[in-house]
């Protein structure tokens, strides 16, 4: 029977709320990076909003972006201090809606940074609010009460389908609601982590991720909505691998 | 005369200076007339073992240097007018988390698109401006090639000093204009000067958590910390020159290009018999209040010489006088003013032609 331990990276609770994924990733971010022995180099950036909770919770050097720009915010680091380990982490809000353009020049420049979104399809911090890039076509949100239209709100963009055009390192996505997905997407994060220790290009992860609290659902049928929905327009998998490996 | 002697333009001078005080990173978006600066950093950062790089717009390469400075570089960036705004919410984080950062704006008339020809309007956005929540910017307005250098060299280390952004603010005309120019010397800044850096440190170790300073040592520590640094910055960076005020009936106030007509129009009008003296503002933030100070009795009033429709440094000058003098606006805004049209106006002024200027 395997025994876990907890990363030494970890000296916090996550600070979330109950349910949902941004303890899990943490700790797989955490996990990675250990397993790589990559644990006395980290320097992290973090979105404001729920990304923000790593910040006491993870021992690394940490930084907390203005919203939207994280990925920018990496590349800078990364160009003043290229030996060390830079990763960004950052909800869809930030990366893909208000920091869509951030995001894709880092991805065209080829930044060899670990860049980790969380896919919860919703404005978490703020309350609950429609996401442009995730929130599917139908799902209540506070900002979209009757569902969300088509006509009028547009609709839900697979991200990752654009970022693999770009010539990137790696572009992968993983969910968390079985612990079979969650080996995935360990594997895929650490693959991000491996790639900018052997000096690559540039790395996502996105992760489809619960957020209970905003969807008002209890925890496991976050996970099976997930599963049954989201999953449906946001496949797992991976989009490309400039190493080959698939 | 220093072997670094070279004739240069304003921007190049900036940026030559900015590599000069060990700039290694440049970020930044074509806007005229500054876009040489970007250009020069293009060519010569690499060379220096610098990164530059060309944004994507003004938020990402403000976004990127904010990061450059967390980890620990001499940063810098550059924009006009339109292009300056844009910087702004990157001004307010720089400041929130208390890191250094050199900007210029090279100011160009107009709102909205505006113009790319030469303008003074953009004082109060530098000298109020920097986004939202309280933040002072130390704000040197060159008038000369030879002083874009000296003032960008300076402006590094009053950055890391205080821990503070500092802009250059210049203007189309002093960007754009050849000069004579004596560089300082070359110097390297080491990454790992300072002890509040990003440098990926060892489990264990304590680290550095950037956020919102207040969250980290709570408000009262951080107001006072910030006031405390206001004040210092205002009671000891005051810079200004001061040219024939000793016995002067009418005093001009002027920065930039404005300065430098300003300097011909006291010369033609002493030589006129006219009374005229000037004071130029170098850091127009913190505005040299100090040179208002012990002003002769033959002072009647001051003359502000501004491209611009309303007198932005105006009330800068009332607070500095303390309202003492009436001020009257010889206001060109979008063109460069001429010597001759200042004098005339100081002519109109002394003869009671002109009333003293409401600041709107």
């Amino acid at each position: 029977m395997p025994v876990y331990k907890t990363p030494k990276s970890i000296i916090a609770p996550s600070g979330c709320c109950g349910g949902c994924g941004h303890g899990i990733i943490q700790r797989l971010i955490a996990e990675s990076i250990e397993e790589l022995g990559l644990q006395d180099q980290v320097i992290a950036c973090v979105d404001i909003a729920c990304s923000e909770w790593s910040l006491d919770c993870l021992d690394y050097d940490h930084i907390a972006g203005p919203h939207g720009r994280i990925a920018s915010v990496a590349t800078g680091i990364k160009k003043v201090r290229p030996d060390k380990t830079v990763y960004a982490l950052a909800g869809d809000g930030s990366s893909y809606v208000i920091g869509w353009t951030e995001t894709t020049y880092a991805a065209v420049r080829d930044i060899p940074i670990t860049m980790i979104v969380v896919n919860n399809g919703i404005f978490g911090m703020t309350g609950g609010q429609m996401n442009l890039a995730t929130t599917l076509i139908g799902d209540k949100t506070v900002s979209s009460k009757a569902g969300r239209r088509r006509e009028t709100m547009g609709h839900p963009v697979d991200m990752l389908q654009a970022i693999k055009t770009f010539d990137v390192e790696f572009a992968a996505r993983g969910a968390l609601y079985d612990t079979k997905h969650i080996d995935e997407t360990k594997r895929f994060i650490k693959k991000g982590f491996e790639n900018q220790r052997d000096n690559k290009g540039f790395s996502i992860i996105e992760v489809l991720s619960p957020c209970p609290t905003n969807w008002k659902l209890d925890p496991v049928d976050a996970m099976e909505k997930i599963k049954n929905e989201n999953e449906k327009v946001f496949p797992v998998g991976v989009y490309t691998d400039r190493g080959g490996n698939k | 005369m220093s072997a670094d002697y070279v004739l240069m333009k304003g921007n190049e001078a900036i940026a030559e200076a900015a590599l000069r005080a060990g700039c290694r990173f440049y970020a930044g978006y074509p806007i005229t007339p500054q876009s040489e600066i970007l250009e020069y950093m293009s060519v010569n950062m690499e060379k220096r073992g610098g990164t530059f790089i060309q944004g994507e717009n003004e938020i990402a390469s403000m976004s990127m240097l904010f990061g450059a400075s967390a980890a620990g570089a001499r940063v810098m960036s550059s924009s006009s007018g339109p292009g300056f705004d844009l910087k702004q919410e990157e001004i307010s984080y720089l400041t929130s988390n208390n890191l250094p950062a050199v900007l210029v704006n090279s100011m160009r008339y107009g709102t909205g698109d505006g113009e790319i020809t030469p303008g003074q309007d953009s004082y109060w956005v530098s000298t109020r401006g920097g986004g939202h929540g309280d933040k002072r910017l130390i704000v040197l307005a060159p008038a000369s090639v030879n002083e874009c250098a000296e003032l960008t060299y300076l402006a590094f280390d009053l950055a890391e000093k205080y821990r503070n952004v500092v802009e250059i603010l210049t203007d189309g005309a002093i960007s754009q204009m050849i000069e004579k120019c004596t560089l300082p010397p070359a110097k390297e800044h080491d990454i790992d000067k300072f002890d509040w850096t990003l440098t990926g440190k060892p489990l264990g170790v304590k680290k550095n958590k950037m956020n919102n300073l207040t969250n980290i040592i709570g408000h009262p520590a951080y107001s006072e910390m910030m006031l405390n640094k206001f004040k210092t910055m205002f009671s000891e960076e005051q810079r200004w020159e001061s040219v024939m005020t000793d016995d002067a009936e009418l005093i001009l106030v002027a920065y930039g290009i404005s300065s430098r007509v300003c300097k011909t129009a006291v010369r033609e009008a002493r030589a006129a018999g006219i009374k005229l003296g000037l004071i130029r503002p170098i850091t127009v933030w913190p505005f040299p209040r100090k040179a208002f100070e012990n002003l002769p009795e033959s002072v009647k009033g001051f003359v502000t010489v501004e491209m611009s429709i309303s007198s932005q440094m105006g009330e800068d000058i009332m607070m500095a006088a303390r309202n003492s003098k009436p001020l009257y606006g010889c206001l060109t805004n979008v063109n460069i003013p001429k010597a001759k049209e200042i004098v005339d106006f100081c002519l109109d002024v002394l003869a009671g032609k002109v009333e003293p200027m409401e600041v709107i």
